[in-house]
Order: structure tokens, then sequence, then C-alpha cells
């Protein structure tokens, strides 16, 4: 146990350093680099260093603390957690739908062979097709779906279109760990007379759980770029995604503002991915550690 | 009573398809209630596959297997037998007592019953203490006793093995074949065991049946007159090598007669 917890502070250091390192660099170029940026064959490739391009990081910090626009008593770091906060449940929702998807389409896949083949392609071209473009019809369809007393709120459409980036990596990794159970195994649950229900639960979930560990890390973050996507896209107000366009509009005038809510999305996504992680952590404790000798 | 009753097997792989693979060709076969029967033969003499038809892990392609006095198929549903594997097999994510408890839970007896059962299970293959471990912190001999205790948990009156101690140790090897005929004597277990050893079949075995392959089928039935008392003199009294001579020249003459040589031609 002492060593897990050493093994997490190490971690949590280097984390730390590593973040530390890049406000160095950031800083270091902001003081010594050229005024005007660095040109080649007159392509700008390195950024200007002015207030503008460039703010100080404190001064990205500091911004948190003060008012979001003039006069108002609300600040930024309440504006961006309250966005922050919408985007997730939006982000979980769609996890979750995502999820359920995944694992769904995945023991198809493993039960009859032939929906893996009919299904399987369509899913690796369904990746293909650009978010940006899938959005307004989403939200088109949505708009005209209204099944008795339930009618599509915004806000669903963006869940569905984190849920549709999720949905295929877990659904692929599912996939793949159903798949890998010993043939000794499955001979061992046959010679038993076990039903494939029996065999699915008893042995192949169990056997899948460390390839769905990170198909679901990957779905987690990826349900999280799919929403703000989403909510640019779609132009739904209250999440993180409409606070980036929001503060870059004005970030001629209040350059550090932008990189609030750029802050804020990176939090949701670390966040999202901690959570799976946590459960990762959970449902592996009794395995055999392959890091630990 | 036969345990298992095999009369004119046959087993073939893409019959009918250019790569036809004959791996067991009219093959007849009794054991009796109580009896160690070893199989024993080169690789791809059908050995394994004769076990999984007992097992009706596969269909015969011809023929009829009875098991317990019932059609394979049935006796599978039923689960009149244990099986245990060269790879033990034990679920990771499982406590080896929750392993053993597995093909009890299938069978739907409820916690207590399961729990009773397994520590009888855990002391029959002498590792009481090790219930609440997880596989992987166990030895792969006290894996495979495990494996073991599993494929009896259930009583059933018969036990397939597939090489069971084909990946461990000589010195392991040897312990277990004895834990496992003292195993066998204290349950009353039928046994039909696959390896590729000869001295193991010998030691374990009433009966020892040499196959040959292309396509597989039986040259040979040994009987090791060794009596049912087995201990570890036992490895170096005379009638043991004599069996291991019978045995050796039942696999050496299929031999022989593959390359084209005499039996003195070596």
């Amino acid at each position: 146990m002492t060593s897990l917890l050493r093994r997490a502070a190490y971690r949590t250091g280097m984390f730390v350093a590593a973040l530390a390192l890049v406000v160095v660099v950031w800083e270091t170029y902001k003081a010594f680099g050229p005024a005007d940026g660095g040109k080649l064959f007159g392509a700008r490739i390195l950024p200007r260093t002015s207030e503008y391009a460039m703010p100080h990081v404190w001064d990205m910090f500091s911004r948190f603390g003060r008012p979001e626009v003039r006069g108002s008593d609300r600040t930024v770091f309440s504006a961006v957690l309250s966005g922050a906060w919408y985007s997730f449940r939006l982000s979980a929702a769609g996890f979750v739908m995502g999820s359920l998807l995944g694992v769904g389409l995945a023991m198809l896949m493993a039960r009859f062979r032939f929906v893996q083949r009919g299904v399987l392609p369509y899913l690796v071209v369904s990746q293909t097709v650009p978010l940006i473009a899938l959005a307004p019809l989403v939200v088109s369809w949505g708009g005209r779906l209204e099944v008795g007393p339930f009618t599509w709120p915004r806000w669903l459409s963006a869940s569905v279109l984190g849920a549709f980036l999720a949905f295929f990596p877990i659904a692929v990794g599912t996939l793949r760990g159903l798949a890998a159970a010993p043939a000794a195994s499955v001979e061992l649950m046959q010679s038993y007379a076990a039903s494939w229900g029996r065999t699915l639960l008893k042995l192949r979930f169990p056997t899948a759980v460390p390839y769905m560990v990170p198909a679901f890390r990957l779905g987690a973050s990826a349900s999280v770029i799919g929403v703000v996507v989403a909510e640019i896209s779609t132009g739904l107000k209250g999440g993180i995604g409409r606070l980036i366009i929001e503060y870059a509009r004005e970030a001629t005038g209040d350059p550090a503002k932008v990189y609030t809510a750029i802050f804020g999305a990176a939090a949701l996504g670390l966040t999202m991915a901690g959570v799976v992680i946590a459960v990762d952590v959970f449902v592996m404790r009794n395995r055999p550690k392959e890091t630990v000798s | 009573m036969t345990a298992v009753s095999i009369s004119k097997a046959s087993k073939s792989f893409n019959q009918g398809k250019a790569n036809q693979v004959d791996a067991l060709s009219d093959v007849s076969l009794d054991v009796q209630n109580g009896e160690f029967v070893s199989l024993i033969g080169p690789s791809g003499c059908g050995k394994s596959t004769l076990l999984r038809l007992i097992a009706n892990l596969l269909e015969p392609t011809a023929g009829e297997v009875v098991v317990n006095g019932k059609s394979a198929a049935q006796a599978r549903l039923d689960q009149d037998y244990g099986m245990a594997f060269q790879q033990a097999g034990l679920f990771d994510w499982r406590t080896v007592r929750k392993n053993i408890e597995l093909p009890l839970e299938l069978k739907g007896w409820d916690k207590a019953d399961r729990r009773t059962r397994a520590q009888e299970m855990l002391q029959l293959v002498q590792l009481p203490e090790f219930g609440d471990h997880y596989p992987w912190q166990l030895s792969g001999g006290m894996q495979q006793r495990i494996a073991i205790a599993r494929a009896l948990a259930a009583h059933p009156p018969l036990l397939l093995m597939d090489e069971p101690f084909g990946a461990l140790d000589e010195m392991t090897r040897e312990y277990m074949q004895g834990e496992l005929l003292r195993i066998c004597a204290a349950t009353g277990t039928t046994v039909v065991f696959v390896t590729h050893s000869i001295p193991e079949a010998v030691y374990l075995s009433n009966r020892v049946v040499v196959m040959s392959p292309r396509p597989g089928r039986i040259t040979k039935v040994v009987d090791v007159a060794l009596g049912s008392e087995r201990s570890e003199d036992t490895r170096n009294r005379s009638a043991f090598f004599e069996s291991i001579t019978a045995v050796r020249e039942g696999l050496r003459g299929m031999h022989a007669a593959h390359v084209g040589l005499g039996n003195d031609d070596r």
C-alpha cells in the first residue's frame, strides 16, 4: 500500500512538474522571443510575444478572479465553472449513451458473426463523417422528433453527438475483449453446459475488462470533444464550448480571458478521464499486476 | 458398469473438402468404473480429439460415444464429468474458492452449500488455507491442484484430463502424479488421461492406450500390472520398467512402420 501511495505521489509530482515546464517555456519565450514572431520565407512560424498573442500565465489565472463583464458581480471563475459543469453533465449523458450503444453492439457482434461482418465496416465509416457536418442534421432531426409528451431538448443533440464519438472505441475495444477468452476457458464453460449468456457473464465480460478500460477512457474524452464541438457548431448556450467562442471574440481587448475557458475545457476532459481511471483502479484491484514483480 | 464406451468412432475435420483431416478412424474403447486409462501417442494421433469426443466438445463423424450409460451430449448436460487442461485455466478475477465454486454456481447450488463443498475440495487437494488467495499468487503446481479441485467439485464420476501436468517441472510433476492417485483413490473417480510421457502414463494407469497418427487409431493397449497401491517405490519396480518397455515398443512399432525400419534396426 505504501508503494502504491509513493507511486501516486510520484505521478502527481511528475504531472505538476510537466505543467510547470510548460509555464517556464511559455514565459521564457515571451521574455526573450522576437517581438514580431519568427518568420521563415515570409510565413510566420513562431507567435508574436505581445500581450495580445501571448498573455502572461499569471494574467490568465488572475482573470479568473475578476468579473466576467465590466460591472458584473459574476466572476470569470464562476462562469467557467458553471459552463464546465453544464458540459460535464452533457458529456456524461453522451458517455452513458455511447457506452450502452458500444457495449450492446459489441455483444451483438460477438454473438453473431454475420452482424460483425455487416456492421463493423459501417462503424468505421461512421467515424469518418465530420462532426461539424453531422451536428446541424442531428439538431434538425431531433427538433422534429416528438413522441407523446417527449420533446427533444436542445442539449440532447450535443449529448447525442458526444455519444456518436464515444461509442466507437468502446464498441471496438469491447468486441476485442469479448473475443479474448482463451479457448480452454471457453471449452471449460462448454463442458459445464453453460449457455451463451452465462458464458458471457462469467467468462467473457471479466476477460474483456482489461480491454474495455482503455476503450472507455478513450470514449470518455471523445464524448467531451463531441459535446464541446457540438455546442460550438449548434450554438448551444450554457456550456464551455460556447464560452470558448464568446471569449475568443473578445481576444483583442481581453486576451487572457479565452485561456480561462480553455483551461476549463481541459479540466473537464481530465475530470472525465479521472472518473474512468478511478473505476479502473477499483475493478482491477484484484487482478495480477504486470508492472509489479 | 462401463464409465465410457466408444464404438467405431471416427472424426474428420473439413469433411469432403480438399483439406480433410482424419483425426480419428474407427476407434473402439471401453473404460470401466474406477479405472485409470491413459491415452498416449505422438502429436496428431488424435488423443486430444478422442478426449473431446468423450467430453462432447466435439461430435463424432461416425460411431457412438456413451458416457455413464447415456449419450455423450446428455452426459455433458448432466455434468457427469469434470475436465482439466494443460493450462490450469483458473479465472484471474476470482479467488481460489470462487474458482472451485464455478461449476457449482452453474449448477445452481446455493451459497452455503457451495462454500462447504469448496472447503472440502481445498482439504482434498491439501491447500485448505489458500481459499482467499487469487490464482496468480499461487505456483504452477498449486494452480493445477486447484484446477483438479474445480474439476471434481461437483463430484462427477468421471475426470477427463488433457496433459494436465505438461507445463510443470519434473519434480512437481511426479509429486502431482502421486497426489492425483491419492485423490482418485479417495473419491473413486474414473479417469481418462492424455499425456506425452511414458513413465507418467504407466505410473498412473491401469491401462495405457497407445495411439498412432494419420489417421488416428488405437494400435496397442498395455495392461499395467502394478496393482492399486502405488508409491514412489513403484517407480523402481521391475514391473514398472516392463510396462514402460511395452508402451515404448508399441510407440516404436508404429514409428518403425512409418519410416520403414525393423524393430531391431535403430
